[in-house]
């Protein structure tokens, strides 16, 4: 994709304001110029033109701080170009570009293996004052705990497996030993120097995952829409603008530590969450809750079929309540659900062709409509079939 | 309140952006992409419109559009509700509908607005001047005009509200006008079709929300949930509710106007069926405190002596007598082209709003005075219902 960072603002804007609501532009930035951070800072971000990285460079530069990028240049080429200063390197190979740089803080956002923090650490070592590394939830193994914190125990390497030197053919299988991995030698690379954060489901524009945006697109669509059990079942995500910014905004304040990021502030259910999606984008849509056990009977997933959603099993039930009230203390805020519905709404209507019919096939997360419209069709007959009973 | 409308546009604004919510946008006066290009274009010929009134809730939502639709616009009203609040935009005239309305002699309009007619003399005063002198008269009603709410998706041939006998609907007293206030919307109804037959429209709005609105009647919802913590929400969460949005019913209107549609017709919404607890929830999304719900059954807080509606906004729970309240058909506004803001915009609009309004106002819905219930009583309901359970809230 060689769309630049404006012309895609751009395409998002017209996108906003065709569809029959109004555009959904952000007002807080829009409205209101984001007043310059106290002191200017040097940031290098790894990655950066993916998903979170592009809103990190956005808010940064509002901020009035010099952005440096360092990547291959291959996911959105040239993305920001002009407006930050464009390194090439690729942290599986030669970082030598970063060779006698020196920075206020990096940001590292692509690291998955902790062999890329070693590659890095050769130039950046005693060359940052802060390294903000965005690690994930994944590291924790065990999800039976609502409102475990940052103590909850992490995922180590099985025996036998050297993290420095798994193939990339099993990096996936071992994301989040992998991801604990790179935070151990984060940690022994920058001593005292360092902040990890650990967000939970990133949403909104620009994700190509599916992971959320299929709910606004589904309710966007109308009908009877399937929803998974009985709607009181616990959800977390964040807004990527909200994890971009308060991470600018935690290298601004210099904040070390260790911080789960996911959002909302407080509880929210399933149902809050789609009728929140529905009240957003003014659809019509009408929902059929369908307890877990008969979804999964019928080969309907959680999390990819039905993203965000958890069943509530024993093994299961912290992963949608953790805790995240030491990075609301440091400073995270969030968007209304609202807007990140229709902000991903009308970013949805901006994707490339190809993409959207994998979205209407469910062929990345989410359900297509036949199989949705089976499931629905299944369950009508079980409640019918119980009714005569 | 001297605040002009361009002054209190810029209040809104203000406010708007001083909150930290950030996105959902000021589409609160017509500001909607909608509006602004595609629709627009679709205006045949301006109109010459007569408003009477304009200046209170609803009134201030049709101006502006109308205007933007490129119509030109008379207004007559008292001055009082908001004096000067479109000068230099709209003629102004100054009459009362109670009294002389003489400014109107001699004019000619393609359509009146009748926005505040409480009682048939109203319609009949007007007339004097209006009769033969405009093409469509508007009369905006109200649903409180039908008889009985037993029945549900009841359409506009349900049976209306006529004076009780012995009463005279011309000569009822200022005080009474409340306690006949369906009654009275009926027999003005009545009036406007004897005195514009066969060019008359009457609109029939349930609940009307949004900003502007001073009755706290919705407003209550956006503010207490903005304010987070444990809500107290009323039933188990599936009673029926309908509303319509100021701006939605007002541009509806104009485009009424446009059309030269005839007929009578209920004004409420939303499109589809919406319960209480879709409605609770959908306003949450616009805020962030995290709001908690407590759904405490009808009957307890029948016992609390909280009331449905007043206590309870736009609240009323299931019951045999009253199944066809929040349960009225809009088939035929809908066939005629009344649509709806999403609700979050609804939500968000009104949230602003409040935000600018007087103190004495926002002091008003603190404590639950015109609607709503003060956070000390919703305490008390709320410790009541925990005890009664035995168990706090999870």
């Amino acid at each position: 994709m060689t769309t630049s960072r404006r012309t895609f603002l751009k395409v998002s804007a017209a996108a906003g304001g065709a569809i029959a609501l109004g555009s959904l532009a952000d007002a807080a930035s829009a409205a209101e110029p984001i007043p310059h951070a106290p002191k200017k800072l040097k940031i290098l971000i790894l990655g950066g033109t993916g998903f979170t990285g592009p809103e990190q460079v956005e808010y940064a530069i509002k901020r009035g701080h010099e952005v440096t990028l360092i990547n291959r240049n291959k996911t959105r080429p040239d993305f920001f170009k002009g407006r930050v200063e464009q390194l090439i390197g690729d942290l599986e190979g030669d970082m030598s570009a970063l060779q006698g740089r020196k920075f206020d803080v990096v940001i590292d956002n692509p690291t998955t293996a902790p062999k890329w923090v070693r590659n890095v650490a050769q130039y950046m070592k005693g060359n940052t004052s802060h390294y903000i590394f965005i690690s994930t939830l994944s590291v924790y193994p065990d999800n039976s705990h609502p409102g475990a914190d940052e103590t909850d125990k992490l995922t180590p390497m099985p025996d036998g497996l050297d993290p420095y030197s798994v193939p990339g053919s099993q990096a996936r299988q071992h994301y989040g030993a992998l991801k604990t991995e790179s935070e151990a030698e984060v940690q022994r690379q920058y001593p005292n120097a360092f902040t990890i954060i650990r967000p939970g489901l990133i949403v909104g524009p620009l994700d190509q995952t599916d992971r959320f945006t299929y709910w606004p697109y589904r309710i966007d669509k109308g009908g009877e829409v399937l929803a998974p059990g009985d709607g009181n079942d616990p959800v977390q995500f964040i807004d990527s603008r909200d994890l971009a910014e308060w991470t600018i905004r935690m290298a601004e304040n210099r904040e070390l530590g260790i911080y789960n990021a996911m959002g909302p502030a407080k509880k929210m259910t399933m149902r809050e969450m789609l009728e929140g999606i529905r009240s957003a984008i003014g659809s019509k849509a009408t929902f059929t809750w369908v307890p877990a056990d008969f979804l999964s009977k019928h080969g309907v997933r959680q999390w990819q079929h039905m993203p965000v959603w958890i069943a509530p099993r024993p093994q299961s039930i912290g992963f949608s309540a953790r805790s995240n009230a030491r990075a609301i203390a440091k400073g995270l805020t969030f968007r209304p659900l609202a807007v990140t519905a229709r902000d991903t709404l009308a970013w949805n209507k901006t994707r490339p062709a190809d993409q959207l019919e994998k979205l209407a096939q469910g062929a990345v997360n989410g359900l297509s409509a036949e199989k949705e419209k089976e499931v629905l069709d299944a369950w009508k007959q079980e409640s019918k079939s119980g009714e005569t009973r | 309140m001297a605040t002009d409308r361009r002054t209190f546009l810029k209040l809104s604004a203000v406010a708007g952006g001083a909150v930290t919510l950030g996105g959902l946008p000021r589409i609160a006066f017509g500001g909607d992409a909608r509006e602004s290009s595609a629709a627009f274009e679709g205006v045949r010929a301006p109109l010459n419109i007569l408003i009477l009134g304009g200046t209170g809730f609803t009134g201030p939502e049709q101006v502006e559009y109308a205007i933007k639709r490129g119509h030109s616009v008379t207004l007559l009203n008292r001055n009082k509700t908001r004096p000067d609040f479109f000068k230099g935009r709209v003629e102004q005239l100054i009459g009362d509908l109670n009294g002389d309305v003489s400014a109107l002699k001699g004019k000619k309009f393609d359509v009146v607005i009748d926005n505040p007619t409480t009682a048939p003399a109203w319609v009949r005063n007007a007339a004097q001047y209006l009769k033969g002198n405009t093409k469509h008269y508007i009369y905006i009603s109200t649903i409180s005009v039908y008889k009985n709410s037993n029945k549900p998706w009841a359409d506009e041939s349900d049976a209306l509200s006529p004076m009780p006998a012995g009463v005279d609907p011309y000569t009822v007293q200022p005080k009474d006008w409340g306690k006949y206030y369906g009654e009275l919307k009926t027999e003005s109804e009545a009036e406007v079709a004897r005195q514009y037959p066969g060019i008359h429209t009457i609109i029939r709005p349930g609940l009307i929300v949004g900003p502007l609105d001073r009755s706290d009647r919705f407003t209550y919802w956006p503010y207490r949930i903005d304010k987070g913590g444990e809500v107290l929400a009323p039933g188990d969460g599936d009673d029926p509710v309908q509303f319509i949005d100021s701006r939605d019913i007002a541009e509806w209107t104009i485009r009424v106007a446009e059309n030269h549609t005839l007929g009578t017709f209920n004004a409420t919404g939303p499109a589809k069926p919406l319960t209480m607890a879709e409605m609770l929830y959908g306003i949450k999304a616009v805020t962030t405190a995290g709001a908690q719900f407590t759904w405490v059954p009808a009957d307890f807080l029948k016992e609390q002596n909280i009331q449905p509606w007043s206590n309870m906004p736009v609240w009323i729970p299931d019951s045999p007598d009253e199944v066809g309240d929040s349960r009225r058909s809009i088939a035929n506004a809908l066939a005629a082209g009344l649509t709806f803001r999403p609700l979050a915009v609804t939500a968000k609009d009104t949230l602003d709003w409040n935000k600018t309004r007087p103190a004495g106002e926002l002091q008003a819905l603190a404590e639950g005075r015109r609607a709503g219930i003060s956070a000390e009583r919703e305490a008390q309901v709320l410790a009541a219902w925990h005890s009664r359970k035995g168990a706090k809230p999870k």
